[in-house]
């Protein structure tokens, strides 16, 4: 059974078709890529799949749950995690913080034993706080730990977001162009995360722009041109595909 | 830990010890200074539940009297016709407009930022409409007069009854340190969290599984029924209730209190409430100027420290930060 299987789906926003009957499934442990031209409908399936556009039609199954129209923190919660496209921190938060958020209603979320900090709840925190330092040394933002995240820098808030995403442990995660205006040795370090991330088991689906780093790490590609699925396949195959040039550099 | 626990400790045994410190230092003032006093603790028991809406989940709300309102009345009018108990007209007086926020907040929250403010703007002023002109319930403009001051029943058969002002002013001083001990628990640690993740960026903070709509409705209904005892303890104090006391006059005052104090913190809108209750009662030395004198200080602060007096607390000694 796919983790992902996306079926039929078609979303329309005034007088355009964004997403037109897309069919799309992604296996357990699979690294795919979506790309395609800008307007192609890329991010439109991200919001669909994760509960922020409702679909005019098709379904969403993750993990053989229907999760259509369902709102984005019950999707959030089966275990689908995901990044977006402009850089989305909680500014007046830590950067440890913005990690924290992450775990808390993944662990419990009771308002008594919050407002009382039930023992359970504390060592709840205490393993969270220990997760959290772990992953931001993972990303390089250790000594940055206390840091409002509006303080810093445009790439270190992309791999703190990266960082939130894994933060409760996803089933699922889909990165919004993970390498997008960044400087080339961040980019390198989000690639090499990603391909550890994969080879540690955890599914990924990769929206991205920079060809390099969806040729180099991706098992699968999934290109979209106007809204339809143009072609799919493994890197080497998408590259060669006529169809793929021509929608990317024209005539 | 230590040293931060130390002058709140003498902080607390300051606003305890206050009704002594007044009659030892001006006893021919006594009872108008107790009296500000009295003010000053439920105006900022107020304006922190106020606090808990437009700091911690960024929704700017104007309701806020109607809630208060809702429970001046509930507890005027079951205690003067139906004599009910105090500790019983303040439960219903919380729970009523709790409820009344509950309601209220459903359709409310299905708008945002502006027009969020314009709603709830809307539902203060129909809710003041109904206090003025429901004359069988409100007396409208007459007011609600007679209220009792406040008794306690006492297991042993005795009552503890709140007449004199100093025994009004600790009435409020446990109140208000039950709304701040509230207002911490709410503010902090992982509640806290998810309100300030929901302010700060609402859909990341889906994305993180929070519900946005229950994390402000939580706030929102808290905020109204802590208002609403607030609005008990002032109907029981003043003995009177009109319809005028729950007009946008009075968002006028808390807006004032929470955002030059300094929005979302405890400490910035408690000393917003002791400045901006007690000074124009100070400034009363000087008739004519007075309000020309508040006008130019609400000003200054605005332009010398647009994040409230808390921004300039800071400013002036870096805060201790644990991570």
């Amino acid at each position: 059974m796919p983790l992902l299987e996306v079926r039929g789906l078609v979303k329309r926003f005034v007088g355009v078709t964004a997403v037109d009957a897309v069919d799309l499934a992604v296996e357990p442990g699979e690294l795919v890529s979506l790309i395609g031209p800008n307007g192609s409908g890329k991010t439109t399936i991200f919001n669909c799949v994760t509960g922020y556009l409702a679909a005019d039609a098709g379904r969403v199954l993750f993990r053989g749950h229907d999760v259509t129209g369902a709102p984005p923190h019950r999707v959030a919660r089966l275990g689908l995690a995901r990044t977006f496209q402009q850089v989305s921190v909680f500014g007046r938060l830590s950067a440890l913080e913005n990690l924290l958020v992450f775990a808390q209603q993944h662990q419990e979320e009771a308002f008594w034993p919050r407002l009382f900090r039930a023992p359970r709840v504390r060592r709840l925190e205490a393993q969270a706080i220990e997760r959290a330092r772990a992953l931001l040394d993972l990303v390089g933002l250790g000594a940055r730990a206390g840091a409002p995240a509006g303080s810093l820098s445009y790439g270190q808030r992309k791999l703190l977001a990266f960082a939130a995403a894994l933060m409760p442990d996803p089933e699922l995660l889909l990165l919004d162009e993970p390498a997008a205006a960044i400087n080339p040795t961040m980019i390198n370090q989000m690639k090499d995360h990603i391909l550890a991330l994969n080879r540690q088991g955890k599914t990924v689906l990769l929206v991205e722009h920079n060809m390099d780093v969806v040729m180099d790490i991706s098992k699968r590609v999934v290109v979209l041109d106007h809204g339809q699925k143009l072609a799919e396949g493994p890197p080497d195959a998408i590259r060669r595909d006529p169809r793929v040039i021509e929608a990317y550099f024209g005539r | 830990m230590t040293r931060r626990r130390l002058p709140l400790a003498a902080l607390a045994a300051l606003a305890a010890g206050a009704p002594w410190l007044v009659a030892a230092i001006a006893p021919g003032q006594q009872r108008y200074i107790v009296h500000v006093l009295i003010f000053t603790a439920l105006f900022a028991a107020l304006a922190l539940s106020y606090d808990l809406v437009v700091g911690h989940i960024g929704s700017l709300s104007l309701a806020h009297p109607a809630f208060f309102g809702i429970g001046a009345y509930t507890a005027a009018i079951l205690a003067t016709r139906a004599q009910w108990p105090f500790l019983g007209d303040l439960a219903a007086a919380v729970l009523l407009a709790g409820a009344v926020a509950a309601v209220a907040g459903i359709p409310l929250f299905r708008l945002v930022e502006h027009a969020f403010a314009v709603g709830t703007l809307g539902f203060a002023l129909v809710a003041s409409i109904v206090a003025t002109n429901w004359v069988e319930v409100t007396r409208g403009p007459l007011c609600i007069t007679g209220i009792p001051k406040p008794a306690i029943a006492l297991p042993g058969g005795g009552a503890l009854a709140f007449t004199g002002l100093p025994a009004y002013y600790w009435l409020a001083l446990a109140a208000l340190a039950a709304v701040v001990a509230l207002y911490c628990g709410m503010t902090t640690f992982r509640l806290g969290r998810a309100m300030h993740a929901v302010r700060d960026n609402e859909p990341l903070a889906a994305a993180a599984g929070i519900d946005p709509l229950k994390y402000r409705m939580l706030a929102f209904v808290a905020g109204g029924a802590i208002a609403g005892g607030v609005g008990a303890l002032y109907a029981h104090y003043l003995a009177v209730f009109c319809p005028e006391e729950m007009t946008i006059a009075l968002t006028v005052n808390l807006l004032v209190i929470v955002f030059l104090g300094g929005v979302g913190s405890l400490r910035g809108v408690l000393v917003g409430a002791v400045l901006f209750t007690a000074l124009p009662e100070v400034l009363r030395l000087a008739p004519t100027w007075r309000l020309v004198i508040y006008g130019a200080l609400l000003l200054l602060i605005v332009i010398r420290s647009p994040e409230g007096i808390a921004g300039l607390l800071r400013g002036a000694a870096p805060a201790r930060r644990g991570a």
